[in-house]
């Protein structure tokens, strides 16, 4: 047996590799490490609007916002907002993954029909969501009335209510999304196993979940982390069309709460505090996230 | 080598073509930029105006940009401050008054005339308006585009639960028996609702002349301490609540959520900003009627807060551009300019010669409408700092205690007072932030 010789692959030439990624390093440094080291500094101090003034006053913008009951409230809607999207919105689109890859007629018209909700903008989801469930003029809160006695289903002022209908709006906005995955992981489990499965005396539910569910947990896996992210980062829009937050800061999510902090109050310190809390969360849940990830899911066949 | 000149030569002409007309075009005009949040068919009279501004003024090239809504032209003002390419002029909304008074980039307008060797009137702006954006009795800003708010009513709907269709309700009692009356008539499942629901909070205490905040609604020296918390505050979140309670009242959202309950006839009345009047006028296909904001029996009387924007000019300027920008504001307080941004957007007019024209010409008799709001800003109080309206540093996020305050109130979270108490707390903290910043 011939010894593995370290092989050089760009004979002569030791700097070239790096020069190659040099490009893709500079942007990232540019756009992304530079501004993050800026806001953990920027967490530390207190401005003026207008930056005439800086001062610097050590972990006050953390300890305010440990300290302060809307901080904690913010991140109590998070969890329970990324939570339904994670959750709901996944045992959903499996489900309904599941229903799409059966042989059935017009398959391909039923597909397209669940998956364009993807392609919807925010905006134009939120205004849908919106107006369904206008107090005075929707069509949900109209229908609630016919069948419960005039009960006012007012998201306007029901906190939790409003919070039940953003993350609906927002699983139902990352549906498309999540059933284009899970009905190509459904595809990609080979019909064998299935057959093998069925011959052996196992029902449905059983192949579901001994051959289906664990071949499926790559995907998994995978939307689980994307919809983590979505429900963190990527729901501003919603938000902002749907409630400004509100009512009485029920849907006020830390990304949004961040937005205004920074954007509309001017409050560079707080939002840049916030900013480096969320980004420690984030990378906390990511890693356990990834540990479980590659310890249970199976990649090989 | 042959190649290469003539590519040379190519591109020599290419920019000599892009070049020189806009050398021509800078040596004899002096270009200024002004940016401003106003969209849609508000946005196209501001072109016109503009069209209009530098056909008269050859030697005045202004550009207006829309750059968003007024947080995002505030925001954006701001970075392009700090980085030294700010516009010369800046529309900022009411609310962001404070913060650009101790911004320290702007130069006062009523300090303009002077540098530019001109003497200037100062009486001939609307009062009220003025009185918004003036710091120890000079003006800071110029006034541009003014509402205040208003009461909303179907008259239809009034005259089918056997109310006067012309006798809008004065007071919040009155308000309560016509709100019962329409319910009992079946004519609708609720009756009033509001957009701004934290301005009308405010406009309460203006038009009760009550005062908002300390140091004289931050008027006499920076506010430190709110006092929106007091029994007035929870009488107007109590009142609310009661009407909530009674099904009266239906919290409708911030902003212009409410409209379209009221354009649908699902509710009877709506406070509203003015410059909803054209939308709504419009867009509904019975009666509008307006009137004055409802009032509490037995309290002093105030006057209703002027809303809206005004025009901040950018500090370190030349003569010339100074000039430039004097003879736009100049051009705004036009009679002929002032009453086509009031035709076309519904906005006060801001000097009194557009008024007497306005007047005049019979505008306000054609549609009563339209005279609602200024009958309301005109025969209100114009001498205190309470009906003048509050000035704070933090004025935006002390407006969305305000708004959780009202919301957890009538939704019977919490009481109006605890839940009052609770946004004064956030809001005293803020205010003493910002005082401590900007000292």
């Amino acid at each position: 047996m011939a010894t593995v010789v370290e092989e050089e692959r760009f004979p002569g030439h030791p700097l070239l590799p790096y020069m190659l990624i040099l490009p893709s390093v500079a942007v990232i440094a540019v756009f992304l490490v530079a501004p993050f080291l800026q806001s953990v500094q920027d967490s530390f101090f207190a401005s003026t609007a207008f930056g005439t003034k800086t001062v610097y006053v050590g972990l006050r913008n953390y300890t305010r916002l440990f300290e302060s009951s809307d901080f904690r409230n913010s991140a109590l809607a998070t969890l329970m907002f990324a939570g339904f999207v994670m959750v709901v919105g996944l045992s959903f689109s499996l489900a309904v993954a599941h229903l799409l890859n059966q042989k059935i007629r017009g398959q391909g018209v039923y597909q397209i029909a669940l998956i364009w909700t993807y392609a919807l903008s925010p905006a134009v989801a939120g205004a849908i969501w919106a107006l369904m469930f206008a107090p005075a003029t929707g069509i949900v809160p109209f229908v609630v009335a016919k069948f419960f006695g005039g009960y006012l289903l007012n998201w306007m002022t029901n906190g939790s209510l409003a919070l039940l209908v953003v993350s609906a709006a927002a699983t139902w906005k990352m549906l498309g999304y999540n059933i284009v995955f899970f009905l190509a992981g459904l595809q990609n489990i080979p019909q064998e196993y299935l057959d093998a499965a069925r011959v052996d005396g196992a029902g449905p539910w059983r192949t579901f979940w001994d051959i289906t569910f664990p071949m499926l947990s790559p995907t998994t896996t995978f939307l689980l982390f994307v919809n983590m992210i979505y429900a963190f980062f990527q729901v501003f829009g919603l938000i902002d069309i749907m409630t400004h937050g509100g009512p009485g800061d029920a849907t006020n999510i830390l990304i949004y709460k961040l937005y205004r902090d920074a954007f509309l109050y001017l409050n560079t310190g707080a939002a840049s505090a916030q900013s480096c809390i969320v980004f420690v969360v984030i990378s906390v849940a990511a890693v356990i996230q990834l540990h479980f990830a590659t310890k249970k899911a199976i990649y090989a066949r | 080598m042959k190649r290469r000149n003539w590519l040379l030569t190519g591109l020599a002409w290419a920019l000599a073509v892009y070049l020189v007309p806009q050398a021509a075009l800078a040596a004899g005009k002096v270009e200024i930029t002004w940016w401003h949040a106003m969209s849609g068919s508000n946005g196209k009279v501001v072109d016109a105006i503009v069209k209009d501004f530098n056909a008269a003024h050859p030697d005045f090239e202004l550009k207006a940009l829309y750059t968003g809504s007024y947080e995002e032209t505030l925001t954006k003002y701001i970075t392009a401050y700090r980085s030294h390419t700010a516009p010369n002029i800046m529309q900022s909304y009411e609310v962001g008054t404070q913060t650009m008074l101790s911004s320290g980039a702007i130069i006062p307008v009523y300090q303009i005339p002077a540098k530019v060797g001109e003497t200037w009137d100062w009486a001939q702006y609307v009062i009220p308006i003025t009185h918004y954006y003036e710091s120890d009795g000079n003006l800071w800003s110029m006034p541009f585009n003014s509402s205040t708010a208003m009461l909303y009513y179907n008259k239809d709907l009034f005259a089918k639960a056997g109310l006067d269709p012309n006798r809008p309700p004065a007071t919040w009692e009155e308000l309560e028996a016509y709100g019962k009356k329409l319910l009992e008539s079946g004519a609708v499942k609720h009756v009033l609702s509001f957009g701004w629901p934290d301005w009308m909070f405010e406009q309460m205490f203006a038009v009760h002349n009550q005062l908002f905040a300390d140091h004289d609604n931050g008027r006499s020296g920076l506010a430190t301490k709110v006092l929106f918390n007091s029994e007035f505050g929870a009488k107007v979140v109590g009142t609310w609540a009661r009407l909530a309670k009674e099904d009266i009242f239906i919290y409708g959202g911030p902003e212009y959520n409410a409209n379209s309950a009221f354009q649908s006839g699902q509710i009877a009345m709506l406070l509203q900003s003015t410059s909803s009047l054209r939308g709504i006028a419009k867009g509904s296909s019975f009666q509008v009627g307006t009137g004055f904001l409802p009032r509490f029996e037995g309290y002093p009387r105030g006057n209703s807060v002027i809303g809206g924007a005004s025009l901040w000019v950018t500090k370190g300027q030349s003569k010339e551009q100074l000039r430039a920008v004097w003879a736009f504001l100049k051009y705004l307080g036009q009679p002929k300019v002032a009453v086509e941004w009031h035709k076309g957007t519904g906005y006060f007019p801001t000097v009194n010669s557009a008024v007497q024209e306005l007047l005049g010409e019979g505008w306000f008799s054609k549609d009563q409408n339209y005279l609602t709001a200024f009958l309301q800003i005109l025969s209100g109080r114009r001498d205190t700092a309470a009906a003048t309206g509050v000035r704070m540093g933090p004025f935006v996020q002390v407006r969305e205690f305000e708004r959780t305050a009202i919301e957890k109130a009538v939704a019977g979270q919490l009481s109006p007072q605890a839940a009052l108490d609770e946004a004064a707390r956030k809001a005293n903290q803020l205010l003493a932030d910002f005082a401590q910043m900007n000292r």
